[in-house]
């Protein structure tokens, strides 16, 4: 039963191609797509109002989450960021921050957006995540998740017709038509899932034009993804494994490598020569002040050193400081083997001498002094530490051991 | 092709059917008489079943099934002499907080999603076996149950769905199959599937849960159907109508009938 004949493989590819669509897409045009939804948008059709019905639902859940973060100005500032790049939606959009550390972010048919905390971790500057915004109000804007719904109930019921009537014939004639229903279940899977990358190239296209008109620089969407890759890359060589690439039939997205190339064209395509573009980066930074030790901590106890080191060695381009040094030292120190512990003792040294730096660098620099045998400048770094966190958990421990 | 016929229509109509299987705490005994008891947010979802066997939300006929169940529910619970609130929002209980409400709802669903494994699908917990049902929500339900003066908690979930033509269609070519060797007759059609779980607000306990799964192998056969109020009212009955009492109690009143 599983030997496909030449004729079976010919038919399958053929219910297959019945019902999918076109060819691998090429680069969609940013200027070749419009918003399908106005202000105040309410749902249409039947199939869209069952949809918002159950959607309302999630977002009372998602609202009342305790896995939100409560920071009310951190709220305002992203409210008001996809504000800008809303397009005509922009009065109708919400958006919830949520403390995952994982770069993602994803919008709901309704116009609610959820991020993650991982994602404000990566991005450098506004610019960088008016552009993951846009691409989220994009699939709002372009109605996305109605349009995918209604192609799986296309496809679906096309299958299920050509599967009996396939099935009926083949029984008419006498003739197994088992691996040919096979092959056609799988087409029709294939196509669903190129579906869903068209959407999300879509989403890029039109998202890019979004932050270009607001006044961003079209190209920080192309850097997001060569960042993340960059992040994948070094996270899978730490780990002795093959980065997964992404480049498969069953990927729901396009791979990262093709859209940042695609990113990069439509940004050239965008960007006006001799124009000055806004990046928002002390805009950026002074929103997230507040989270950014939480971020870095969230990352770091992952324990998944190459990403945190990518991640930390990116934000440090625009310039080093007490914490990022810090999170450096402790991403070094978690991997545990005593070459490491040499460097993560560099990086504590490093952050010491910084003002912003947390209490925490100064009892791990004072450790590593003791380690090394420098026992004066080890008792002074301690004694920093206790003045800096006189009620920190171990400090009794801490005091035990300058006592001795 | 004679007996062909009979057989097959023998064969759908015994493919439809209606299904229950309850549990209770040992010492469950059915709420009688002069008890409060309130209805946190009953969920009711109803949609089409497409060609392709997928389900199609729609927000009209789940209105008007939400809307007959509540009614339903009003009048069953009368008849047992209980007084009901049913709470439609979280926020209307004017000694709770509607954030309490939401806690106690999301404790709820993942007790029920526990009872839902290890009692229903299973895998079952050598600890708990011959234990009746033995789940708790804790002090949260017992406080819950002071602040608000209710005896009982009810939590019910309903889903209806029904065959779209496309579906209808589907079978008919199935079964049309049957005749020229190609015999396909159980696409499925939709079903009803609903769960209910009652809270002692007293002890925290959960003392009683059942699921109810109705349904027809046929497209366009309903066992039920929640948009209209008979409908609706049969499938309370059929979910909440005869609440078993639990094995303690069932023994003492087993002892009491031998005893004259």
């Amino acid at each position: 039963m599983t030997t496909f004949t030449r004729r079976t493989m010919l038919a399958g590819a053929g219910a297959a191609s019945l019902l999918g669509g076109t060819v691998a897409p090429a680069r969609i045009l940013p200027s070749s797509l419009m918003p399908l939804v106005g202000p105040g948008y309410r749902p249409q059709d039947p199939d869209e109002r069952g949809m918002w019905q159950q959607m309302t639902r999630v977002e009372e859940e998602i609202a009342g989450s305790n896995l939100l973060v409560a920071d009310p100005a951190l709220n305002t500032y992203l409210r008001r960021l996809i504000g800008k790049v809303g397009g005509p939606a922009t009065s109708d959009l919400r958006v919830y921050l949520a403390r995952i550390p994982e770069f993602n972010a994803m919008m709901f048919p309704t116009g609610f957006a959820v991020v993650f905390t991982g994602l404000l971790l990566r991005m450098r500057d506004e610019a960088q995540l008016a552009g993951v915004l846009a691409h989220e109000s994009s699939h709002f804007l372009l109605k996305h998740q109605l349009r995918q719904w209604r192609d799986t109930r296309r496809k679906t019921d096309i299958y299920s017709f050509a599967s009996m009537l396939g099935g009926m014939v083949g029984g008419a004639a006498g003739y197994y038509t088992g691996n040919l229903d096979q092959l056609a279940q799988l087409g029709t899977i294939i196509t669903l899932f190129r579906y869903n990358r068209q959407l999300e190239a879509e989403a890029d296209a039109l998202g890019i034009k979004l932050i270009n008109d607001a006044g961003y620089a079209p190209l920080s969407m192309a850097e997001t993804w060569e960042q993340l890759i960059g992040e994948v890359e070094l996270s899978a060589a730490v780990r002795r494994k093959r980065p997964d690439r992404g480049y498969s039939i069953f990927a729901d997205h396009p791979a990262p490598r093709e859209r940042m190339i695609d990113l990069r064209a439509s940004a050239a395509e965008l960007t006006a020569p001799g124009k000055t573009y806004a990046r928002g980066r002390e805009r950026y930074l002074a929103a997230i002040a507040g989270i950014r030790p939480t971020l870095l901590d969230d990352q770091v106890k992952l324990n998944d050193a190459g990403a945190s080191q990518y991640v930390i060695q990116t934000l440090a381009k625009d310039g080093w400081n007490g914490l990022l040094r810090f999170y450096e030292g402790e991403s070094l120190r978690l991997r545990n083997t005593a070459a490491y512990d040499a460097r993560a003792a560099l990086s504590y040294a490093a952050a010491v001498s910084y003002p912003d730096v947390p209490a925490d660098a100064w009892r791990w620099h004072g450790i590593y002094l003791a380690k090394a045998g420098h026992r004066e400048e080890s008792r002074a770094a301690l004694q920093r530490y206790l003045a800096l966190a006189p009620a920190a958990p171990d400090a009794p421990f801490v005091r035990q051991m300058l006592a001795s | 092709m004679r007996l062909l016929v009979p057989l097959l229509a023998a064969g759908l109509t015994l493919s439809g059917c209606v299904q229950t299987q309850q549990y209770a705490d040992l010492q469950f005994a059915p709420p009688k008489g002069n008890y409060k008891l309130i209805v946190l947010r009953p969920e009711v979802e109803v949609g089409a079943v497409t060609t392709g066997g997928m389900v199609e939300p729609r927000a009209d006929w789940t209105e008007q099934a939400r809307s007959n169940v509540i009614a339903a529910l009003r009048t069953q619970q009368e008849g047992r002499g209980g007084q009901t609130l049913i709470l439609d929002r979280r926020d209307s209980l004017p000694t709770v907080p509607a954030e309490q409400v939401a806690e106690l709802e999301r404790l709820n669903a993942a007790v029920d999603q526990s009872i839902a494994l290890h009692k229903y699908s299973g895998v079952t917990l050598p600890s708990k076996r011959r234990r009746g049902l033995d789940y708790t929500l804790g002090q949260d339900a017992v406080r819950f149950g002071q602040r608000t003066g209710y005896d009982y908690a009810l939590f019910l979930h309903a889903e209806d769905s029904f065959a779209s033509q496309g579906r209808v269609a589907l079978q008919v070519l199935g079964i049309a199959g049957c005749f020229i060797g190609f015999c396909a007759p159980n696409v499925g059609g939709a079903g009803q599937f609903a769960y209910a779980s009652l809270v002692d607000l007293r002890t925290g306990e959960v003392v009683w849960f059942n699921v109810l799964q109705a349904g027809s192998q046929v497209a366009g056969v309903k066992m039920g159907d929640l948009r209209t109020p008979d409908g609706a009212a049969q499938m309370v009955e059929r979910l909440l109508g005869r609440m078993k009492p639990g094995r303690d109690v069932r023994r003492a009143q087993a002892a009491q009938r031998a005893t004259p």
